[in-house]
């Protein structure tokens, strides 16, 4: 079944998706809004699990502090400091791109399913698993920094960047 | 020899009189000393005997390094204070019990402390809270707090 995600799936998805790299030329480039679309479709509804599960933290200041600390050391290179893009130099340069985490995209997920994304990564995009890399704790910690994030640019670029 | 006398007596008076009021006051307190000796002697022994009764807190020493905490579960009473030390032995660390409020962040290589009080009993989970590499999130420390 496609929504299980054995080898064998694996391999099915990559035959589908290998239907495209020859029209791309294996080079990193946006996708089409039909690929698009469908793909979206597909994480939000088939392959990203863990719809219902609750967040364990409280919704309060310490939590957003927690998170906000955790995603500054570990995600910035990649989503930038307000989870934005602001200041990452190829966030729109890799195929997938970078999807601004303030998007209807990324917060139309569950709280639970953002989980999964955190611990289970994206593939074949450049989102990293990173459960045992950060304790479970501090992966929630910035499910909540991920659902108030600052305006955008508010806080500047990430230092590896401009120094 | 009058006038040796009389230099001396006149040396004394002035003596007395620039260094007159200090030195009584001197040979005052010198003669109330043995008075204080009980006094002195009884707060020291309250202070030695009362340390002894509470006993000094217990000290715990855990060592952090990639990636795990050692030991890597420990027991307290409630309501027992107790140092906990978290040593490096290499990058940087943390150890952090979100529900007892209680976090410390170690230097690489170093030692560092903090007294508290586990305030309610039960099971608690402490983590790494300084990003230490790639197992930083599977490291853990069980803590139980009994009666």
């Amino acid at each position: 079944m496609p929504w299980t995600r054995d080898s064998n799936t694996i391999a099915r998805i990559a035959l589908g998706l290998a239907a495209f790299a020859p029209l791309a030329g294996c080079k990193a480039s946006a996708p089409g809004k039909s690929e698009t679309r469908t793909i979206t479709f597909a994480k939000h509804h088939i392959f990203v699990g863990n719809k219902n599960q609750k967040n364990p933290l409280p919704n309060n200041a310490q939590t957003l502090v927690d998170g906000k600390e955790a995603f500054t050391h570990y995600c910035v290179a990649c989503h930038g400091l307000d989870g934005q893009n602001t200041g990452v130099p190829f966030a729109d340069r890799m195929a997938p791109p970078v999807p601004s985490l303030a998007s209807p995209e990324v917060q139309q997920y569950t709280d639970g399913q953002l989980k999964w994304i955190l611990d289970n990564g994206i593939w074949p995009s450049g989102m990293p698993a990173s459960k045992g890399t950060l304790s479970d704790e501090e992966l929630w910690s910035i499910v909540v920094f991920i659902r108030h994030l600052p305006p955008a640019g508010s806080l500047g670029e990430p230092e590896m960047y401009t120094h | 020899m009058t006038t040796a006398v009389r230099l001396m007596a006149t040396v004394k008076k002035m003596l007395n009189t620039t260094l007159g009021e200090p030195m009584k006051l001197r040979s005052r307190l010198l003669t109330k000393l043995p008075l204080l000796k009980f006094p002195l002697l009884l707060a020291l022994a309250i202070a030695f005997v009362s340390a002894h009764a509470q006993g000094a807190p217990k000290r715990i020493e855990v060592t952090a390094h990639r990636f795990n905490f050692s030991p890597a579960e420990i027991t307290l009473k409630k309501g027992e204070p107790v140092v906990l030390v978290l040593k490096s032995t290499d990058v940087a660390h943390g150890l952090r019990f979100r529900d007892l409020h209680v976090e410390l962040n170690v230097r690489a290589g170093s030692s560092t402390e903090v007294t508290f009080t586990p305030d309610k009993t039960g099971d608690f989970t402490g983590h790494c809270s300084v990003f230490c590499g790639s197992g930083h999130g599977s490291m853990a420390l069980k803590l139980h707090v009994t009666e």
